[in-house]
């Protein structure tokens, strides 16, 4: 059975991020043979005052396929029991992965906790359409978790746009790559330019420093740069390119 | 000069989310700097404020929790 995973609200100002706990958690839960695990998208939700989020309020999603539920669930919130911040309002969501479920009102909740601010009824009431293709649970705190917990698995499973965890090193001793060998050895499905219009020439393109990957249209994507007429992968930081 | 305002009790950036030299020059000389994780970092400049892991995003800016607390 393939599912979502996503947790939110794990972690306070000294603790590890939720990206990371979510990847010791998925990665315990594939040692002890529970599951298989996929890549980590970040979803922004939204900035405002009246959200309780640590500190940039995103929420982590992975992929994951378990041959038992209902253990894996429950690993799941004892891992989060025991691992999650002091002080945190931690907050679970498991959902089916599966294409004859109708995720449309599921997927605009998701959106709007882009743009507004949400409440954990709202969030519980969405919930209980989906029955039991939907675990939701608080695991300390207020556990208010539970709403970019169900949002961050809501955009993942409409396939939204979203930063896959981690970065792509550039290899020494090679920095000129065509698009097609780039893609093939990095797993990437797709590339973009700046203005996100696919690129679908076998392009030559410069890897000199570590980048990051996105979650677009459903698929593995880079973006690609013109850097003074040179392609180049889209460095994984904002350059500061205020004068000093 | 001072780049902060207080709104509400909170510590809040006043040069918004484009004043890098403004953002390294408080963190260089602030004891608590410690930089976020990875998947967060903002910038390209190693110690700033906008990597710090006590900067809570706002919408035009960044409050300054460390400074809240003060
Ligand atoms: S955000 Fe606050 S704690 Fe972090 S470096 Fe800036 S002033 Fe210091």
């Amino acid at each position: 059975m393939k599912l979502f995973v996503c947790i939110d609200d794990t972690d306070n100002y000294d603790s590890i991020g939720t990206g990371e706990l979510l990847e010791n958690m998925m990665g315990e839960a594939a040692i002890k043979g529970l599951a298989k695990i996929g890549f980590t998208v970040r979803y922004q939700l939204y900035i405002h005052d009246d959200i309780p989020y640590t500190s940039h309020n995103s929420s982590m999603c992975c992929t994951a396929e378990v041959k038992d539920r209902e253990v894996f669930t429950g690993f799941c919130e004892d891992y989060l029991e025991n691992n999650s911040a002091e002080g945190s309002d931690p907050g679970l969501c498991i959902l089916t992965d599966a294409s004859e479920i109708d995720y449309t009102s599921l997927i605009e909740f998701g959106k709007s906790a882009q743009s507004e601010v949400l409440t954990k009824e709202a969030a519980c009431k969405m919930a209980e359409k989906f029955g039991k293709d939907i675990h939701l649970s608080e695991h300390g705190g207020t556990g208010s978790g539970i709403i970019g917990a169900l949002a961050g698995a809501a955009l993942r499973a409409g396939k939204e746009e979203g930063r896959i965890k981690g970065k792509l090193q550039p290899l020494s001793g090679k920095t000129d790559w065509t698009a097609s060998e780039f893609a093939s050895v990095f797993g990437v499905q797709r590339f973009v330019d700046e203005e996100g219009n696919e690129i679908t020439d076998n392009i030559s393109i410069r890897f000199v420093h570590p980048t990051k990957l996105l979650y677009s249209k459903g698929l593995i994507t880079s973006v690609i740069i013109n850097e003074g007429g040179l392609l180049m992968l889209k460095p994984k930081i904002k350059k500061n390119r205020e004068k000093r | 000069m001072t780049n902060w305002t207080i709104k509400d009790g909170k510590s809040i950036f006043t040069g918004g989310k484009d004043s890098y030299k403004a953002a390294v020059q408080t963190a260089e000389s602030c004891p608590s700097f410690s930089e976020d994780c990875e998947d967060e970092l903002f910038c390209s400049d190693a110690v700033s404020c906008y990597n710090c892991r006590y900067r809570r995003w706002t919408t035009e800016s960044f409050e300054c929790i460390k400074r809240r607390q003060k």
